[in-house]
């Protein structure tokens, strides 16, 4: 029987070796593949895969249960050691590239993908969205950009940021929950 | 003001702000439901993003590099040494271990700082402070950042009860073949009256005292003791007793680690 990620999680803190090996080997390709995505860089992306178990171990970061499932909670620490080192690195400002905004070479979408589904139904709600919205999701959520480097980058006015991003985000929320509801009643 | 303060919820969502204004908007989050709603909108918003990436093989050998390096960390740093301040009297310390663990040097601040600690503590510590290059050679250093922890024995992280929410870590440093023990706590709960914490050594479930301490205002409190006699011991745990006098545990473990 699978053990639960918060009861690995339990044990890790309790520096239980076996434990942290089984949640290493549940999560690695979805973290690394993650900071890959964040960083475009294999070195750095195994560097802030490595800060994060680091992190698990000595006890420097808590997970609250009631706060919502482990794995969100967990590519959230993802996401803010990448962006930490991102920034120690000043990897050099990021130049906005369609490649970046929509990967959709799928001869690399292939067999024991584990998030299959929800990738593909991603880049089906991506493509929906407009091109500005794509950018402004990959500069704000990837890039982890400042309100203002993205006004600069965009060629868009800072105060109308905030609005931009929401409603980008919203509406790929929608359109993903539309297509999620599709597969469901598909299935049946 | 509080329309500057929420024009930064973005910002404050990619770690963007100084810690002067990370801490400014988060004073102002306590109150802004706005923002409050904005921020639980904004996390459910993403939750899915991360799986748009598309999934790449981890290069050569990244588990092994990664897990061997992960589970070297409570060797060399203690993760109170993250959350201490400068107002601190022992905050030289824990800055210090941390700072420099890749630093060559590290061993300087730390004893330095453990007899600060013992002074701050209960004053029936003696530390030892000899050098020891002799034995640099006991422990081969698998990386740079090991070379010279030769007189740390351990560093341990204490595990909390369940139901605890307090942290603390141990050093046992070896010094002219005694053992000398640091222990760190944060987040302990406050104590009433002559109530102190006792630090407890556990052999074949024998307890023996191996310091007492109290804690500030913040729950943080230290005490650096020196453990005679047979080093075998087997737990390390923490209690919080009705006074500095217990020679056995009353209170309930609080915090313990096997050693």
């Amino acid at each position: 029987m699978q053990l639960h990620d918060t009861e690995l999680f339990k044990r890790i803190q309790t520096h239980d070796e076996e434990a942290l090996e089984l949640l290493y080997d549940r999560y690695e390709k979805l973290l690394f593949s993650f900071c890959y995505r964040m960083t475009n860089n294999s070195f750095l992306a195994e560097e802030i895969v490595q800060d994060v178990f680091t992190k698990l171990w000595t006890k420097q970061r808590n997970f609250d249960e009631t706060k919502g499932k482990f794995s969100s909670w967990l590519l959230t620490v993802t996401r803010n050691a990448a962006l930490d080192k991102l920034r120690k690195k000043s990897v050099k400002t990021y130049e906005l590239d369609e490649r970046d905004a929509l990967h959709e070479d799928p001869s690399s979408v292939e067999t024991q993908v584990e998030w299959k589904e929800e990738n593909e139904q991603l880049q089906t709600a991506m493509k929906t969205l407009s091109e500005e919205q794509r950018g402004i999701i990959e500069l704000f959520y990837f890039k982890g950009m400042s309100q203002t480097s993205i006004a600069e980058t965009c060629g868009i006015p800072l105060g109308t940021v905030k609005g931009r991003v929401r409603l980008a985000l919203k509406h790929l929320r929608t359109e993903l929950s539309s297509i999620k509801e599709r597969g469901m009643q598909h299935e049946q | 003001m509080n329309n500057n303060s929420c024009d930064i919820l973005l910002d404050y969502f990619n770690d963007q702000l100084s810690e002067e204004h990370r801490k400014e908007f988060e004073t102002h989050l306590l109150y802004c439901e706005e923002c409050q709603d904005e921020l639980a909108e904004l996390e459910q918003l993403v939750e899915d993003l991360p799986y748009a990436a598309e999934p790449v093989n981890p290069p050569e050998g990244m588990k092994g590099r990664i897990l061997s390096t992960v589970k070297d960390e409570n060797k060399n740093i203690t993760p109170l040494a993250h959350k201490q301040t400068e107002a601190e009297g022992k905050s030289s310390y824990a800055k210090e271990t941390e700072n420099k663990t890749k630093n060559k040097s590290w061993m300087k601040p730390l004893i330095a700082a453990a007899l600060t600690l013992s002074l701050a503590g209960n004053g029936a510590a003696l530390l030892y402070i000899n050098n020891q290059d002799n034995e640099v050679a006991e422990e081969p250093p698998a990386k740079p950042i090991n070379e010279s922890l030769d007189a740390i024995k351990q560093s341990l992280t204490l595990s909390p009860s369940s139901g605890v929410n307090a942290e603390a870590s141990a050093l046992m440093i070896e010094q002219n073949e005694k053992m000398n023990l640091v222990i760190e706590a944060n987040n302990l709960p406050p104590l009433e009256g002559e109530e102190t914490y006792q630090v407890w050594v556990l052999k074949d479930d024998q307890p023996h005292r191996a310091g007492t301490f109290v804690t500030n205002a913040e729950g943080k409190g230290a005490v650096s003791y020196l453990l005679e006699g047979d080093k075998s011991w087997e737990t390390i745990a923490i209690t919080k007793e009705p006074n500095a006098n217990s020679q056995k545990p009353k209170g309930e473990i609080l915090l313990s680690s096997p050693i």
